[in-house]
């Protein structure tokens, strides 16, 4: 048992920690029952979530359930995806279109954090002028180092939106429950990067490993820890997956076809700086002294320790130093950066990413792609060229 | 470092000024060498104005080809609250304007080639793409672009801006200040603008460093009185545009707004803006238009297609159709009534938070809504511009409001505010032939 569940505080995480959800040999469950189970067998709300990056400690904490959309992928799910224009990613004509259809009327709240100009202008154009009638909440999280002013407005931010889920939630913020929910996640993301690091000692492909972290974005985190611990319980002490070890950066492993390509063609992500996995994995432990006093400036500090990422920082060589340093843990032959296409703070990184692997002398492929359905032959046959090219690389 | 000062201040204060004059003076014999017949053009007689216009920029940029070494110099978005930087003595750069520079003269392909040479993708601002181009390889059209010891970059333009200036200041290697505006949701909260405002006390801070002096108080107060009224003073010279015939047209504020960009918080912007305010009375008192003869009345929302501003504006004036406003030039006009001389950093805060692009559909709504009411207009078209997503984002549902609530005809042109390769001529000029045929 982690060290987050072991005191008083967390008992109410405990006793409803009724049931894991099974994806790999038992019954699988959709996002749309497990919103009802959860509320019918927890009382709880959920809340759909956009991407990146938010405390989601505070809806731990708050008994909510948080569910995050990342489009949904594939074709839009409704005509509204028609009110942005075909030059705006993939993502926000998706949310729309899926928010405005329906297709997110199981949860009782949308949170719309300020990771870009695109979510940022659907947070209004879904919510003033359609789209999504219930509860919306925004988070605008401050980018740049961590100076005094973006400490300060961060805390201020946070206890806004504290405010506005405690009226959803109907009850209130207890620092003791903020702990535990701190301490929870801590430990969620202590697995998860516990995995990432021995991904060559796992028994799993890499679709199913991102399947199972991926899972996160929507379970109740005590279900989500108890799926993590079972595959860290199964990790190897020798390394058993065979191929050329890739350093996977970009926005979300969507599709999914994406790793089965790469590995049907003999590699395997070794490092991970995806938006949606790894760039979230804050790997910084919790102090423990300061724990029970003080949880606002353990979610503050939770926060400024998540990995550099262009949404958040100010500073590309920070960026580019964690992908150096990423690259020197693990080994990888070979860089591939999945883009969204027309996701500006991941774009504008492109050269100077390539540029410094390049000076390393590790080739880099990028592969642009749309939250398609499929992937494109052409992307597949680029991936497979790519593994070939590694892998002759490696034989020479 | 002294010969360097004294040189940059005699390139804005002598040689600039005695240089332009020279080319104006060229010109204006060249043209009147060419005895060729009175072209039949829509537009009114040209405003005088444009020849001081013309010098100033040009003195601008000259003066900024002798700042390295000699002033601090400091790189700059839009949307920034300059105000800051001049009491430190910084020539100020802006690539936005330097990026439109080189839009109207069709630059962009060959500096954004360049950009894209090097892995930028070409789905980036145009803006961006430009002057990233122009720092690879050193072209510009303006001589030479001083090398920044400061990136100044304020977000309540967009956020493209932030990713764009930490590219720079990773090639630059030098500061790059941030001035991160929180979006404003119906009105921006206590904790967003004292967010802000501590920022730029924070600012103040880094720029002395960078300056290598103190920034006198008294100084920033009076740079922000002058800024307030150039800001002012523009919203006087776009409030001309709201007679009939409106006496130039917004094609022409896009290049007359050069100086409350550039150089806000100087006197030398201020007086440009007084000849200009007081030469619009003079042609509204004497009934002269922009247009010859003014029909149809246009608003304009987004950044100006800077590659094709002339074609398109005539193709519509041809028909009596004259922009008299737009919510892009409109932006700096706003910013004065915020502004308090007695509290510099506060009402910068409060003032630089509001900035249309900082707020949310329906208060972009409400300045299109108020904008062609207080203009008259009967039309508007909606630059859907592919290289600027905040501005974008919405219009196809603004377009519908403002057709059903103010029952004017509305046209949503997609293009890119400086790419041509972006940008459809005969497909767009068609849609504009349609559109005006529906005021027939």
């Amino acid at each position: 048992m982690g060290a987050g569940l072991s005191d008083a505080h967390q008992r109410p995480y405990r006793r409803r920690r009724a049931h894991v959800v099974c994806s790999s040999g038992g019954a699988t469950v959709t996002r749309k029952e497990y919103i009802a189970r959860q509320r019918a067998e927890h009382g709880r709300k959920a809340v759909a979530v956009l991407p990146i990056h938010y405390p989601k400690e505070l809806l731990t904490a708050l008994d909510l359930l948080a569910v995050e959309l990342w489009g949904p992928p594939g074709p839009p799910r409704g005509d509204a995806a028609g009110r942005l224009q075909t030059y705006v990613c993939a993502l926000a004509r998706n949310a729309l279109a899926f928010l405005a259809a329906g297709g997110a009327d199981a949860v009782d709240g949308v949170l719309f954090p300020h990771t870009c100009d695109s979510i940022q202008g659907l947070a209004t154009l879904a919510t003033d002028f359609g789209g999504w009638r219930k509860r919306a909440f925004t988070f605008l999280h401050p980018r740049g180092a961590s100076r005094p002013s973006a400490r300060a407005f961060l805390e201020a931010e946070m206890r806004s939106l504290a405010g506005g889920l405690e009226e959803l939630a109907g009850r209130s913020l207890e620092p003791p429950r903020l702990t535990a929910a701190l301490r929870l996640h801590a430990e969620i993301d202590a697995a998860r990067a516990g995995l990432l690091d021995a991904r060559p000692r796992l028994a799993m492909t890499d679709p199913e490993l991102y399947a199972l972290l991926r899972r996160g974005e929507w379970l109740w985190p005590e279900d989500h820890l108890a799926e993590l611990r079972a595959a860290r319980a199964a990790v190897k002490d020798r390394s058993v997956v065979q191929g050329v070890p890739v350093l996977v950066s970009g926005y979300v492993p969507e599709p999914i076809a994406t790793l089965e390509v790469l590995n049907r063609a003999g590699a395997f992500v070794a490092a991970d700086d995806y938006a949606a996995v790894g760039r979230r994995v804050v790997r910084a432990p919790l102090p423990g002294a300061r724990a029970p006093e003080d949880p606002w400036a353990l979610l503050l500090d939770r926060y400024w320790a998540a990995p550099p990422c262009p949404s958040r920082s100010a500073d590309q060589g920070a960026r580019v130093r964690h992908l150096e340093a990423l690259a020197e843990r693990s080994g990888p032959r070979g860089v591939l950066l999945h883009v969204l296409k027309f996701c500006e703070p991941e774009l504008f990184d492109l050269p100077a990413i390539r540029k410094a692997f390049a000076g390393r002398g590790l080739p880099v492929l990028v592969i642009e792609g749309e939250l398609e359905a499929e992937l494109s032959a052409q992307a597949v046959t680029r991936i497979e060229a790519f593994v070939e090219m590694l892998s002759t690389g490696r034989a020479a | 470092m002294i010969l360097r000062r004294a040189r940059y201040e005699a390139a804005g204060r002598v040689v600039g000024p005695l240089l332009a004059s020279l080319d104006a003076w060229r010109r204006r014999s060249r043209s009147r060498s060419r005895a060729r017949a009175p072209r039949t053009s829509p537009f009114g007689p040209p405003l005088e104005s444009v020849r001081k216009l013309k010098e100033l920029m040009s003195v601008h940029y000259f003066q900024g080809r002798y700042a390295e070494g000699a002033v601090p110099v400091a790189w700059v978005t839009s949307g920034f609250p300059v105000e800051i930087l001049r009491p430190l003595g910084f020539h100020a750069v802006y690539p936005e304007n330097h990026a439109a520079i080189c839009g109207v003269q069709r630059l962009v392909p060959a500096l954004s080639d360049a950009a894209e040479a090097e892995g930028y993708s070409r789905d980036l601002c145009s803006y961006a793409r430009t002057d990233l181009g122009s720092v690879i390889t050193g072209r510009t059209p303006v001589g030479r672009l001083p090398r920044p010891d400061l990136l100044a970059c304020c977000t309540n333009i967009c956020q493209t801006v932030l990713y764009w200036y930490r590219a720079l200041a990773e090639r630059f290697r030098v500061p790059l200040v941030l001035v991160d505006t929180p979006y404003v949701y119906g009105e921006a909260r206590p904790h967003h603008v004292r967010y802000v405002k501590d920022q730029l006390e924070e600012l103040v801070q880094v720029a002395e460093r960078v300056a290598g002096r103190r920034a006198e108080p008294e100084a920033l107060v009076e740079v922000t009185r002058i800024a307030k009224e150039g800001s002012d003073l523009w919203a006087e010279c776009l409030a001309q545009g709201m007679h009939r015939p409106a006496p130039w047209t917004a094609i022409d504020g896009f290049f007359h707004m050069a100086p409350i960009v550039s150089l806000r918080g100087t006197e030398a912007c201020n007086a440009y803006y007084r000849l200009l305010r007081d030469e619009l009375k003079e042609r509204v008192r004497r009934g002269i238009g922009g247009l010859r003869d003014e029909r149809h009345r246009l608003l304009w929302d987004n950044l100006p297609i800077w590659f094709a501003v002339r074609q398109l504006s005539t193709l519509l004036a041809e028909r009596g159709f004259n922009f008299v406003c737009a919510s892009y030039t409109n932006a700096w006009a706003e910013a004065g009534s915020r502004i308090d001389p007695s509290d510099p950093i506060g009402s910068a805060a409060a003032a630089y938070t509001h900035v249309i692009l900082n707020q949310d559909l329906p208060n972009r709504l409400g300045i299109l809504r108020r904008l062609a009411r207080d203009y008259g207009v009967d039309g508007a078209i909606l630059h859907s511009d592919r290289s600027c997503k905040p501005y974008s984002i919405g219009q196809i549902d603004l377009k519908d409001r403002l057709v059903s609530e103010l029952g004017v005809r509305v046209l949503l042109l997609e293009a890119d505010h400086s790419d041509p390769r972006a940008y459809a001529t005969e497909q767009g000029e068609n849609r504009l032939a349609a559109f005006m045929e529906g005021f027939a």
